[in-house]
């Protein structure tokens, strides 16, 4: 089926580069919120092919970009003072705390373990009774359903060495916070096969254009198409160009779960500060399970680098390349901002793809 | 943010699956998606199937 | 014979004669191969190759080889790429004590089919056993003597622009195997490494012309870190084009999975080769008859432009830099 589709969507592709490339309509900048996405255009070269007009700015949708310094902070004191075992996506491992990333406590001695899926580090406390194993939970709707089974799974068997360290964040408020610095959001597909795509439609009542993208190469060229046809015809405008995968209710199944589990809290977000609503903590029922309390990690200052511009590049106020750290003090194995340590953060693509 | 990969079913038991992504397999979590069965195509993320895919509508 | 390696077997005395005789002697037995304290050994060429590397993996067994053939192919294909037929190899054992001497065993006898397939001979050897989490399992150390082919001079600093730009077969096994191997990620697959020594294969393709000017192996790092280290040291541009790098599937469904780029995945079985683009079709064409090499592929060209770099013509058609190497690979899930 999917190379079917592959096929078919082969001959559309070069139809749509071409109106990419000869797009005539006003300026636009487009935002591609995930980090994802960031990776992928960068690596496809879209940009080359865009007209001068056309803008995109890499938003905030990187988690690791986005999660703030004393998180790291705490995970290391958990894995060094209380010698806890950390799950960890390989995501985390490099990203700068305030002394030293996970990588840097590994080396110290703490037992840092990468998994593929929170239900692995689950699986792992059920076989290491002897061990108290922390999960570091970090990611947008897409992710936060896989943390919230992890609980459920550990809880299910009856563990009681298992807690996650909850930094998950939640978009709808970010989408609120950046839209004067946008025209047009590339949506993130998979948060919108989570959520659907209500939010989406009541933004653009409010005037925030956007669509609905995948992330194979077919998928984003599809999406900067339709952007830009849309766009040139004036009105605020909504398109799902990820229908095989996004459904307009989302995944029911996978809400449920985070609403049994989590709830929402206030968050900071690395660059953006603290934006009400937008953080997602367990249920009061559930804290035993929260590793802050579990450890009664005492509260960090966390200190960002000063000099670091990501917080502005995160909101698409600088790019990366206006940065004095770039390339130089900062550079992806010498990180400074957490925007050039992960794989997806806006400053790591520019340099990573030579963006010129 | 989402590093997804679209995989085949191929079998199913206690909301778990083991799926086929052009020959890396793994056993993922099914229990949020309604209706899945062996042969059924899902979005994977972090060890559990987000979405189900179907065909496009469309010509 | 015990079942594990003790320190007693490292003291010197009667256990590690016999431990000598009955796992090492008996595979590695050859004339060269003496009791003395050196080998003595006569070659026939003015210029010899010398090389030597270490070897850790953990697990020490894999799907597709073991450390002991790892570390045979790892010192023949140094060789190999200088355009060196290698001759003689001496290892040196580290073992944790504790050991399985059936593990050992089979270890020992993998380098013996490898050096018999690579045509090199072991002619000394070393042992010594460390105390309980000194060392991982064991670690080997393997030297290599190889004679050079007359007008033959391969180096990273020869590259030249206008040179075609093969590799020897699809990419990243060798990483990905142990990758799936030694982190808990669940994840089942199909993949085995592509350890093999290759020798025969440099020797084909010097059969089709001598005037080859690169031959890497690429190991650690990967071919995407091979790319960059003969582009600096040559002082060239690299395009690829990623249609052309062959990938088993397998190996790029796992990477899906894991956001990982193949390219920065290690190979042990896998040449990078830097020659003349007119010899590139009939290298391709020799390689192909070659059982470690028969996925070999035209897969980039050397430009002058953008010296250092190493740039990727993408499948709608732009332009990108490959990422440059970063360091440990790490899955990227969120």
């Amino acid at each position: 089926m999917i190379d079917r589709i592959m096929s078919k969507r082969d001959k559309q592709k070069a139809e749509e580069l071409n109106e990419i490339r000869s797009y005539d309509g006003p300026p636009v900048r487009i935002m591609e919120v995930c980090g994802t996405h960031t990776h992928e255009i960068f690596k496809l070269g879209v940009r080359q092919i865009l007209p001068p007009q056309v803008t995109l700015i890499s938003g905030p949708g990187c988690p690791v970009c986005v999660t703030p310094v004393d998180y790291i902070d705490k995970a290391i004191y958990l894995a060094l003072e209380k010698q806890v075992t950390i799950c960890t996506f390989g995501d985390l491992v490099r990203v700068p705390g305030s002394q030293g990333s996970l990588a840097n406590a590994r080396a110290k001695g703490g037992k840092i373990q990468i998994v593929y899926s929170p239900l692995d580090a689950a699986d792992y406390a059920v076989e290491h009774p002897e061990e108290e194993v922390v999960f570091l939970s970090v990611g947008f709707e897409t992710t936060t359903p896989a943390s919230c089974l992890a609980a459920k799974r550990a809880r299910e068997a009856g563990i009681s060495n298992f807690s996650l360290l909850v930094a998950n964040k939640t978009m709808p408020s970010a989408y609120r916070a950046l839209k004067d610095s946008v025209d047009v959001y590339l949506y993130p597909g998979h948060v919108n096969a989570i959520m659907g795509t209500d939010t989406c439609r009541e933004l653009v009542q409010e005037g925030v254009s956007g669509v609905v993208a995948g992330f194979t190469a077919e998928d984003i060229i599809h999406a900067m198409a339709t952007i830009l046809k849309r766009y040139a015809q004036g009105e605020p405008f909504f398109e799902n160009c990820y229908e095989q995968v996004v459904k307009p209710d989302g995944s029911p199944g996978a809400r449920k779960l985070m609403e049994r589990w989590m709830e929402a809290c206030d968050t900071e977000w690395r660059g953006l500060g603290v934006i009400p609503g937008s953080g997602m903590r367990l249920k009061e029922e559930f804290r035993d399970m929260d590793a802050e309390i579990k450890f009664a990690v005492p509260k960090m200052q966390g200190s960002a680098p000063t000099a670091c511009r990501c917080g502005e590049v995160l909101q698409g106020k600088c790019l990366p390349t206006e940065c004095g750290l770039f390339g130089k003090a900062c550079n992806p194995l010498h990180p400074v901002g957490a925007c050039m340590v992960s794989g997806e953060g806006a400053c790591s693509a520019y340099y990573n793809y030579g963006s010129r | 943010m989402c590093v997804g990969l679209p995989a085949k079913i191929l079998t199913m038991k206690d909301g778990m699956a083991v799926v086929d992504a052009h020959g890396a397999k793994r056993e993922i979590s099914a229990e949020l998606i309604e209706d899945l069965e062996p042969g059924d195509y899902v979005m994977v993320h972090a060890g559990i199937a987000i979405a189900k895919i179907t065909e496009e509508e469309d010509d | 014979m015990d079942k594990t390696v003790t320190l007693a077997h490292g003291a010197g005395g009667k256990q590690t004669n016999e431990l000598i005789d009955q796992v090492f002697k008996k595979h590695f037995s050859n004339p060269d191969l003496t009791s003395d304290d050196a080998a003595v050994l006569s070659l026939d060429t003015e210029k010899i190759a010398f090389t030597t590397d270490g070897f850790i993996v953990s697990p020490q067994e894999f799907p597709g080889g073991n450390i002991g053939k790892l570390s045979i192919c790892g010192t023949v294909n140094d060789l190999a790429c200088m355009g060196a037929r290698p001759r003689y190899l001496s290892c040196a054992f580290v073992i944790e004590e504790g050991y399985s001497m059936e593990k050992l065993e089979r270890i020992a006898s993998a380098m013996e089919k490898t050096a018999a397939e690579a045509g090199v001979r072991i002619v000394a050897g070393d042992t010594k056993v460390a105390g309980k989490g000194q060392v991982d399992g064991v670690f080997i150390t393997t030297t290599g003597i190889g004679t050079l082919q007359e007008g033959v001079r391969t180096s990273g600093f020869s590259a030249r622009p206008g040179d075609a730009i093969i590799v020897s077969g699809d990419i990243g096994r060798h990483g990905l195997t142990i990758l799936l191997a030694r982190e808990d990620l669940g994840i089942d697959a199909e993949v085995t490494s592509d350890c093999a020594p290759l020798w025969e294969c440099v020797e084909s393709m010097l059969g089709v012309t001598q005037d080859i000017h690169v031959i890497r192996d690429a190991t650690r790092g990967g071919v995407g870190t091979v790319l960059y280290e003969i582009a600096e040291q040559s002082g060239v541009g690299i395009l690829l084009d990623r249609a052309k790098i062959p990938v088993q599937e397998s190996v790029q469904g796992v990477c899906g999975m894991l956001g990982l780029e193949p390219l920065y995945l290690a190979c042990e079985g896998r040449l990078v080769v830097f020659a003349p683009r007119q010899y590139a079709e009939k290298l391709v064409e020799v390689l192909h008859t070659l059982k470690p090499s028969a996925q070999a592929a035209i897969i980039g060209e050397v430009t002058e432009d953008q010296p250092g770099r190493v740039v990727v013509t993408t499948e709608i058609g732009a332009q990108t830099l490959l990422p440059p190497p970063g360091g440990e690979l790490l899955p990227r899930i969120c």
